[in-house]
């Protein structure tokens, strides 16, 4: 397998994007990341497109997404891994770069969800385990499902509504500085205690919006990246994948995600690291219980004391990791497609250092972590990245 | 409430926008090989499936065992007490549950599986705990006409 680096990243503003069709939203980050690349679309070899697709009226949006981008020749490859999807479309773009298919490749992330009303996308995302036996029957929405881990997780370590609060507080402060972000304002503790009930004991500040977005990122060989002379290419050092049941009564608890823990395994087994190596990273925060329980399964911190970590700052800069600088999905927010690709988005920017001072993590060893989760942990990548 | 302070900055951005041709799904659910878990339901029963060759226990049901490939199964029925692993109450509901009062979806541990179903009966669900003992049985569910299973708490009142 040959190495292979990224050489531009680009991503639409985030938010409710109801001025745009799916297809001018994707255009919107293609055209960014090719001028960070220094390359037009004649330069890229193929496109891989990532989108859930289940909430917009165009059901099939890979190839009008690339006659708009103007890839119309390029065989898009259309992916889907439900809220990981961003990171499969990567997945597959790297694997044809590293294997010598083609040495220049662009994955495209894109989500419209705001096309259709919060009931129905309740009804899109509550499918996103075993239809047939747990949705069918019980009505179980994505909060809900999120929710169940909460309560456990509270229920087994001592948890509290406050360290869960921690976790947005945090994160709206550095969604406060960044202009893409859906939501642009500081949150206190109380605001989101007393924020109205989702699936209790998760709180509407506890989850992440619905959200229209898009992001990409091009992605080369190390002697195409020598050729174009990239000054300052972000090494992808490892892709760790993993998966777990769609039932989630069949489960080995609600304390943690399985398909986090072997995804990180594997990713920092290939790539020759350890958790306490990481300086930065974009974790997978679609609920706040869902980033207290990376920091464990991610081996931040132990198993039980993720409230402990972000009640002590050790996820904040000057902390032993500094996690989601971007506001995560909770700030930034969450369009399923393109989410795991503006992760990459984002710790390219820092790794490069060209984050705004109060949120560029200090990096001694530049080497960043992406934590992306399919479902409630049907899919789990962790993609480590070094410059 | 809080979050609809209109001085706080969010991407709002709105534009003319016209309806879609509308699409409906209904869905034809084949549950032939499972048909025996649904008129269980019916009965007041909840069954799980076990393979008669390996012995492996399959909570939902399935005809199929993937581990030793045998399509060999016998119903076995569950017990009717379990204890309480996890649970929620659902506030935002969605599509096909707008009509539903907020309700407790919870996962107990039956024997050697985890049931799903919904918690009955609770008035506060913040004195619900994990580890409650729960009495499960069957509920017919007009609205949807559907039997599910339900749980009550078995040794006190919430």
């Amino acid at each position: 397998m040959r190495r292979v680096g990224i050489v531009g990243v680009g991503m639409s503003a985030f938010g409710v994007r109801n001025d745009v069709a799916i297809q001018e939203l994707a255009w919107e980050a293609v055209k960014e990341t090719l001028a960070d690349a220094g390359l037009t679309q004649r330069d890229i070899e193929i496109s891989v497109v990532g989108s859930a697709g289940t909430r917009t009226y165009e059901l099939y949006p890979a190839v009008p997404i690339n006659e708009y981008s103007g890839f119309s020749e390029k065989g898009p490859i259309r992916v889907e891994a439900a809220c990981a999807t961003g990171s499969a479309s990567l997945t597959v773009a790297y694997n044809m770069v590293a294997s010598g298919f083609v040495d220049i490749a662009m994955a495209i992330g894109v989500e419209k969800m705001n096309e259709v009303d919060t009931p129905t996308s309740l009804a899109v995302g509550g499918r996103g385990g075993n239809y047939l036996w747990e949705y069918h029957f019980y009505g179980t929405t994505f909060p809900a499902y999120y929710a169940l881990y909460a309560t456990a997780h509270m229920a087994m370590y001592g948890t509290t509504e406050e360290q869960l609060a921690l976790v947005r507080v945090k994160n709206q402060k550095y969604a406060a500085k960044n202009p893409k972000a859906q939501f642009q304002f500081e949150v206190t503790v109380d605001e989101v205690l007393k924020s109205r009930p989702i699936a209790w004991p998760l709180k509407l500040y506890d989850c992440s919006a619905i959200t229209d977005g898009a992001a990409a990122v091009v992605i080369a060989s190390e002697d195409a990246i020598k050729k174009l002379k990239v000054d300052t290419p972000v090494w992808i050092e490892a892709i760790g994948y993993a998966s777990d049941t769609a039932n989630i009564t069949r489960r080995e608890n609600y304390v943690g995600l399985k398909a986090t823990r072997l995804a990180a395994q594997m990713a920092y087994k290939k790539a020759g690291i350890e958790p306490k190596d990481v300086e930065v990273a974009e974790v997978h925060d679609c609920f706040t219980i869902a980033e207290i329980m990376a920091y464990e399964d991610l081996g931040f911190v132990e198993k039980g004391l993720g409230g402990k970590f972000i009640e002590e700052g050790q996820s904040d800069i000057g902390g032993k990791v500094a996690v989601n600088l971007s506001g995560g999905l909770l700030g930034k927010g969450h369009p399923l497609g393109a989410t795991g690709l503006a992760m990459i988005y984002e710790l390219t920017k820092q790794l490069r250092e060209e984050r705004e001072r109060d949120r560029q993590a200090p990096l001694k060893r530049y080497i960043g972590l992406a934590h992306n989760i399919g479902g409630t942990g049907h899919y789990g990548y962790v993609t480590i990245l070094r410059r | 409430m809080a979050e609809k302070k209109t001085s706080r900055k969010t991407v709002k951005m709105e534009g003319p926008t016209i309806d879609s041709v509308p699409i409906v799904y209904r869905h034809k659910i084949p549950i032939g090989r499972v048909v025996k878990y649904f008129d269980g339901l019916r009965e007041g029963r909840i069954y799980a499936t076990r393979c008669k060759n390996c012995g492996t226990v399959y909570y939902p049901p399935q005809i199929d065992c993937p581990y030793c490939g045998s399509s060999d199964v016998e119903w076995i029925e569950l017990p009717r007490e379990g204890v309480l692993e996890t649970f929620t109450k659902v506030y935002a509901r969605p599509q096909g549950y707008e009509d539903f009062e907020p309700y407790i979806v919870a996962i107990a541990r039956v024997g050697d599986v985890r049931v799903m179903g919904w918690l009955m009966n609770v008035k506060d669900e913040r004195c619900v705990r994990v580890g409650d003992e729960v009495v499960l049985g069957t509920t017919y569910i007009d609205k949807h006409n559907k039997y599910i299973i339900t749980m009550q708490l078995k040794n006190k009142q919430c």
